[in-house]
């Protein structure tokens, strides 16, 4: 059976999101999927909440845009109301628990209850524990990186190293690591969250085998 | 197998004429084609080459023209409106026979239009956007590793026929990252540009048609003394109005341009058996070969031809397609352009029902799979 997970990042200029999607696209490309990126483009990217998409799969990808993303990263509450909150196909489908999103636990302003939201402090975790708020994008990506479960851990940080500037690359693997943690802790904790975590992500048992690998390392 | 590279269609555009030999670039950078330039200003001055940025697309395919007429492998990028305006010296380019590729990532038109939309509103303007009979090549890749492929492509029919070339893609092929290999092309892939054989003398015919009725016009600087218009012209170069010649150089300049049709074959899917054929180009054909797939898991024998050739028609191709069909539905992103060619191949033997989408927004597989089963359940109930 093939799959396909489409991931959409989304936040506000500067934040590095359009990076993070690339660092993803590229961890897949390693893993030997076929992957593809798309943008926004028009001048709502300046400024406003941008998005970069990114679609995964093991065969060849029809249609690299995609209506509804299984996986809505949302780093800005202007990006998630634009991309999550605000579009019924998106609200149904995170109702339905076909989608997850993942948000900044301080910077998305979630309305209560809303399920298959899973919230993380991306930034503060940035700027208190590592000392760059910059990096938040990147404790994203490896929180993204556990979440969808196909892929090594040591893949993703070398998609993150490889992305980075040399003066970057230990803080940003750094953040890769934490981030990959702080998904694994929350997944670990809820078990209905992992249940909507495979739903949405076509997991076949690989969320559960990754778990316990990143368990040890965390 | 070398890696692939996470590479962005325009991108895969720019590294592709590099890869071609392309040395001189003139253009205005235009959304959402302004990537192409980007890279070249960076890259073409450290190569020898020349970039300039001209202060409109007139002058830009102006220039273009120019750099041609030197020796130069040239081309410009842009998108609707800015080919709008080079349409008046692509006509030049076309009956003067001076070789040069203009790549065009379509917008949403007409005007200024959609900036950074995916259209593929520009497919008649490459067939009839210049006034006259113009024998014109216009290629359609369908990801961004055959954008790679075309754009290398497009410089060899252009130096061997001695013709412009377009290159004509969406805005979601342009921006979107694939994982690709760009190889470096082979010499034959390559092609090359070939001078007249004659020295220069007094009696030499610039315009003197080979047996592929290519005109070898030498480059300017290489000794010989030879005359370019934009009139119709003799073998000399110079303007004449003969009735039976002017006839008989648009018949060359048309036959010429037929050798791109079995250089760019289509790519047909599922075509053997089929029913209903669905033709398709550029990022269209990847959800078409979705929705083919899903209307045969529903019992409709559905093919797609991918045609990556818009101009000249690849009229062999298509009426072949259609034989044995009960169905044809050509799915584009515009009110209908390559689906009138179609209709008219067609000729009424084959039912033809378009999918025709304009507004900004690429086809989905789904809405392509509701259009076909509609139309089938229509043709059985008429």
């Amino acid at each position: 059976m093939s799959w396909r997970i489409d991931v959409r990042c989304a936040g506000s200029g500067g934040q590095g999101l359009a990076l993070a999607a690339v660092v993803l696209a590229e961890v897949g490309l390693a893993a030997g999927c076929e992957v593809a990126l798309t943008q926004e483009y028009g001048p709502e990217a300046r400024g406003g909440a941008s998005r970069a998409d990114v679609a995964i799969s093991d065969s060849v990808i029809a249609n690299p845009q995609c209506q509804v993303p299984d996986v809505l990263l949302a780093l800005h509450d202007k990006a998630w109301r634009k991309f999550g909150a605000g579009v019924p196909a998106v609200r149904q489908a995170l109702r339905a628990g076909e989608s997850v999103a993942v948000v900044d636990r301080d910077l998305v302003d979630l309305a209560p209850g809303t399920p298959h939201v899973l919230a993380l402090p991306f930034e503060e975790v940035a700027r208190e524990e590592l000392r760059a708020k910059v990096v938040a994008n990147m404790l994203a990506v490896g929180a993204l990186g556990r979440l969808m479960a196909r892929f090594p851990a040591e893949l993703v940080e070398h998609g993150v190293a490889q992305r980075s500037p040399a003066a970057f690359r230990e803080l940003n693997i750094l953040a890769t690591r934490r981030g990959w943690a702080m998904m694994d802790a929350l997944l670990e904790a809820d078990a209905t969250v992992l249940v909507a975590a495979r739903e949405a992500v076509g997991g076949d048992g690989a969320a559960e085998e990754v778990t316990s690998d990143a368990g040890a390392r965390a | 197998m070398a890696e692939r590279q996470l590479v962005q269609g325009n991108e895969a555009c720019a590294r592709a004429a590099l890869a071609a030999g392309c040395s001189f670039f003139a253009g205005y950078p235009i959304s959402p084609s302004s990537e192409i330039a980007e890279l070249l200003a960076r890259e073409l001055p450290g190569r020898g080459g020349v970039f300039i940025q001209m202060e409109d697309e007139i002058a830009s395919m102006g220039a273009v023209l120019g750099g041609s007429l030197g020796g130069r492998r040239a081309m410009t990028a842009t998108s609707g409106p800015g080919f709008t305006l080079m349409q008046e010296h692509l006509g030049y380019a076309s009956l003067a026979e001076i070789p040069c590729v203009v790549v065009d990532v379509m917008r949403g038109g007409p005007s200024t239009g959609l900036p950074t939309s995916p259209s593929q509103g520009d497919v008649m303007q490459a067939r009839w956007g210049s006034h006259g009979d113009r024998a014109t090549i216009a290629l359609a890749p369908g990801n961004v590793a055959e954008v790679y492929t075309l754009t290398v492509e497009a410089f060899r029919l252009a130096e061997a026929l001695r013709t412009p070339v377009a290159v004509l893609y969406d805005e979601v092929i342009g921006h979107m990252r694939e994982g690709v290999q760009l190889p470096a092309p082979t010499a034959a892939q390559l092609g090359r540009r070939t001078g007249p054989i004659a020295p220069p003398s007094p009696d030499f015919l610039p315009y003197q048609a080979n047996k592929a009725g290519v005109a070898m016009v030498p480059d300017f600087g290489r000794g010989y003394r030879f005359h370019v218009t934009g009139l119709m012209h003799d073998e000399r170069g110079y303007p004449m109005s003969d009735h039976a010649q002017v006839a008989a150089l648009l018949e060359r300049l048309e036959r010429k341009v037929a050798a791109a049709v079995p250089a760019v074959p289509p790519e047909r899917y599922r075509l053997d058996d089929a029913d209903v054929v669905v033709l398709a180009y550029g990022i269209v054909a990847r959800t078409a070969r979705a929705a083919v797939d899903t209307l045969r898991e529903q019992g409709v024998r559905a093919g797609l031809l991918r045609t990556r050739l818009l101009w000249p028609l690849p009229v062999a191709s298509v009426t072949e397609a259609l034989s044995g069909a009960s169905l044809a539905v050509v799915a584009e992103m515009n009110r209908g352009q390559w689906a009138f060619e179609v209709q008219r191949l067609a000729g009424g033997h084959v039912e033809v029902s378009p999918y025709l989408k304009a507004g900004g927004s690429v086809i989905t597989a789904e809405e392509l799979v509701e259009h076909v089963l509609f139309a089938t359940r229509e043709g059985v109930g008429a």
